[in-house]
């Protein structure tokens, strides 16, 4: 592409993340004046919940696409996360939580061995990974929701601690700290915006691709395995039932909205949170005001397909050469 | 199929070792088909395989539209499913204005919606997965939005769609519809300049640049068939099942992507055929129908058609690769 536009981008692709999540503030400080409704710290403890639930698979999806690859199995990851847990959790929930994550890293070498050993393109790989580990999901629940009746564990996760927080959800926030720190300070972080960027450079330069893959779609599978572990401990149930692309669509949006860039290479954690953090005050601007469930999927399209349309790589060549057709017939009519 | 058979002998010698592993793998699931078949109570019967071909059929038309996007090199839709459940309920709920104008208007909604994607992958560059996940949400919010969540049946008293499901010479019209369209983009796609131009994009995005391909208007006609047909399938499952909702949306995304990536279409583009999908699709319901028959629940078929998919993926691109 141009130099121009390269120039451009990153500044406005880093920018863009907190500008939308100073939107989404702003929202919500204004709601009152326009709403019967004062923001409580419980809307606050809501936010970070929803953070809770989803962020770690934005993480995870935004890692991937940041190494120039992409995970549709981490919908069905999320679900077989918390059917294990649930299945092998009743005595001990830590033991659950680490079934679900040992299932994850089997997924995620299985996919992502087939990716950089046979050079294939993660899509399709990943599609067939979806159906997989949804079939496995669907056969351990015997195709049906499972109880968790350890309910002591759900209400203790979801604990306030501090008004505002929960153990799930410091988890959560956790996690992003470690990986802005590590993607930051680390050679890692490095080699991953590296082979994101110019895949047959950094291999020539000595970064080991292929290891890092492998550990990058384990990684995808954990971070899609482990909220949907401790979401179903909070609901006291697992289910297999396909819930679609949901988690994906909410994932792919924050991630993309967090400034991670489709073409690879750029973006990273804290981006990312900040993308989530922008969806969820959303979501909960959206339950304060009442909106029935479609609008939040509208928006949430319409923001993934706009971001998307933002994000293509030849837009702003699109809009020169039509700019400069249309100069040029005007020149060209006679005044 | 015969130019691809002999696609397959010119360029056999820088091939052999992964025509071998195809070979094996397809030896392999037609040995597993056929004791299947000839063990599997009920399976060789008339009335299975009309249960098959009709199975086949809703998938089918959806999954040889979305070759058209596989061949262009935009990899594939994920708003099939949202697409064809909201084509289903627009369908019934245009059925007050007549069946003949109604079937018009969801084929016309179907070109637009897919249309409109088309554009923004072809014109600007954007991510063809992303977009049409994107587009999922908005069918899905608009559907909602528009139909207060309730689920449609046709006007009272209006049975003229009834047709549309019903058996002629003893084989449901779907069948019939599956048939036709295939072969109709069968065609379209081998000879025709928009099917060569739409091969060629997919095989080489740099080349059809620089012969000044309309990559936009052929990006934009990829989306449009493929929204097209699914829309088709759309009123075909609307008046198959007389009420539609989001619930019919189900699983048509990944099976239609299931039948395409099994038929052994390149996922990178360039390389299959329409035909490739149509077979994919047949297989598919076959084995579904089987695993069914032999009281496999929904996750054991679900499993063994992703891991179909996975091996055909690896096999195929290795193929490819090393042309």
């Amino acid at each position: 592409m141009s130099k121009n536009g390269t120039h451009f981008r990153p500044r406005a692709g880093e920018l863009a993340p907190f500008l939308i999540l100073g939107l989404m503030v702003l929202t919500l400080a204004l709601l009152p004046a326009f709403t019967e409704y004062t923001v409580r710290t419980a809307n606050v403890y809501n936010i970070f919940q929803n953070f809770s639930s989803y962020g770690l698979v934005a993480l995870a999806l935004g890692l991937t696409i940041i190494v120039g690859e992409f995970d549709l199995s981490v919908s069905s990851m999320y679900l077989l996360g918390g059917m294990v847990a649930v299945l092998t959790g009743a005595e001990s929930p830590l033991l659950g939580i680490a079934a679900a994550l040992g299932a994850a890293i089997l997924v995620g070498v299985v996919q992502g061995g087939l990716i950089a050993g046979f050079r294939l393109n993660s899509m399709p790989v990943t599609l067939g990974g979806f159906l997989v580990v949804l079939g496995i999901t669907y056969i351990l629940g015997g195709g049906k929701s499972v109880l968790y009746e350890n309910f002591d564990v759900g209400l203790r996760l979801d604990e306030p601690v501090a008004q505002i927080f929960s153990i799930r959800s410091l988890v959560a926030l956790g996690i992003f700290a470690i990986a802005a720190v590590v993607l930051r300070y680390l050679r890692v972080g490095r080699d991953m915006r590296a082979i994101g960027g110019d895949r047959r450079a950094a291999r020539v330069a000595g970064v080991r691709v292929d290891r890092l893959l492998i550990g990058v779609f384990v990684v995808s599978a954990l971070g899609a395995a482990l909220p949907g572990a401790l979401l179903s401990y909070s609901l006291a149930t697992a289910s297999p039932t396909n819930i679609g692309f949901d988690v994906l669509t909410f994932s792919a949006t924050a991630a993309l909205i967090g400034g991670v860039s489709l073409s690879g290479g750029k973006g990273g954690p804290i981006g990312i949170a900040a993308g989530v953090l922008s969806l969820s005050m959303l979501q909960e601007i959206l339950a304060i005001l009442r909106s029935p469930d479609y609008v939040s999927s509208l928006i949430t399209g319409g923001l993934l397909v706009v971001v998307t349309i933002v994000w293509a790589p030849h837009l702003l060549q699109w809009f020169r050469t039509t700019r400069v057709t249309t100069a040029v017939a005007d020149e060209r009519t006679p005044a | 199929m015969a130019s691809a058979l002999g696609r397959l002998g010119v360029e056999s010698n820088s091939m052999r070792r992964y025509d071998v592993a195809l070979g094996v793998w397809i030896a392999v699931l037609a040995g597993v088909t056929i004791y299947g078949a000839a063990t599997t109570e009920g399976f060789l019967t008339v009335s299975n395989m009309k249960a098959i071909a009709t199975a086949a059929s809703f998938v089918g038309i959806i999954a040889v539209g979305l070759t058209v996007i596989i061949l262009s090199g935009n990899l594939f839709s994920l708003a099939l499913g949202q697409t064809a459940a909201v084509s289903a309920m627009f369908f019934l709920w245009a059925l007050g204005i007549g069946l003949f104008p109604a079937i018009v208007l969801t084929l016309v909604l179907g070109l637009v919606i897919g249309a409109v994607q088309g554009f923004a992958v072809g014109a600007w560059g954007a991510n063809p997965i992303i977009i049409t996940i994107g587009a999922a949400g908005l069918l899905e919010g608009t559907a909602v939005w528009l139909s207060h969540g309730e689920s449609i049946v046709p006007p009272p008293g209006e049975t003229s769609w009834e047709h549309l499901a019903q058996p002629v010479l003893g084989l449901p019209a779907p069948v019939y519809v599956f048939l036709v369209v295939t072969v109709v983009l069968a065609v379209i796609m081998r000879r025709t300049r928009f099917g060569r131009q739409i091969y060629l994009l997919g095989e080489n995005r740099a080349a059809a640049r620089a012969a000044a391909l309309p990559i936009t208007l052929l990006t934009v006609g990829a989306f449009g068939i493929a929204s097209l047909y699914t829309a088709g399938a759309g009123i075909l499952i609307g008046a198959t099942s007389a009420n539609a909702s989001l619930l019919l949306t189900g699983s048509y995304t990944y099976d239609a992507i299931a039948a395409a990536l099994v038929g052994g279409n390149a996922v990178t583009g360039g390389r299959g055929s329409i035909a490739r999908t149509a077979a994919g699709a047949l297989f598919i319901a076959a084995i579904s129908d089987m695993l069914l028959l032999r009281g496999y629940s929904t996750g054991g078929q679900i499993l063994v058609r992703g891991i179909i998919v996975v091996v055909v993926v690896v096999l195929t691109n290795l193929r490819e690769r090393s042309r």
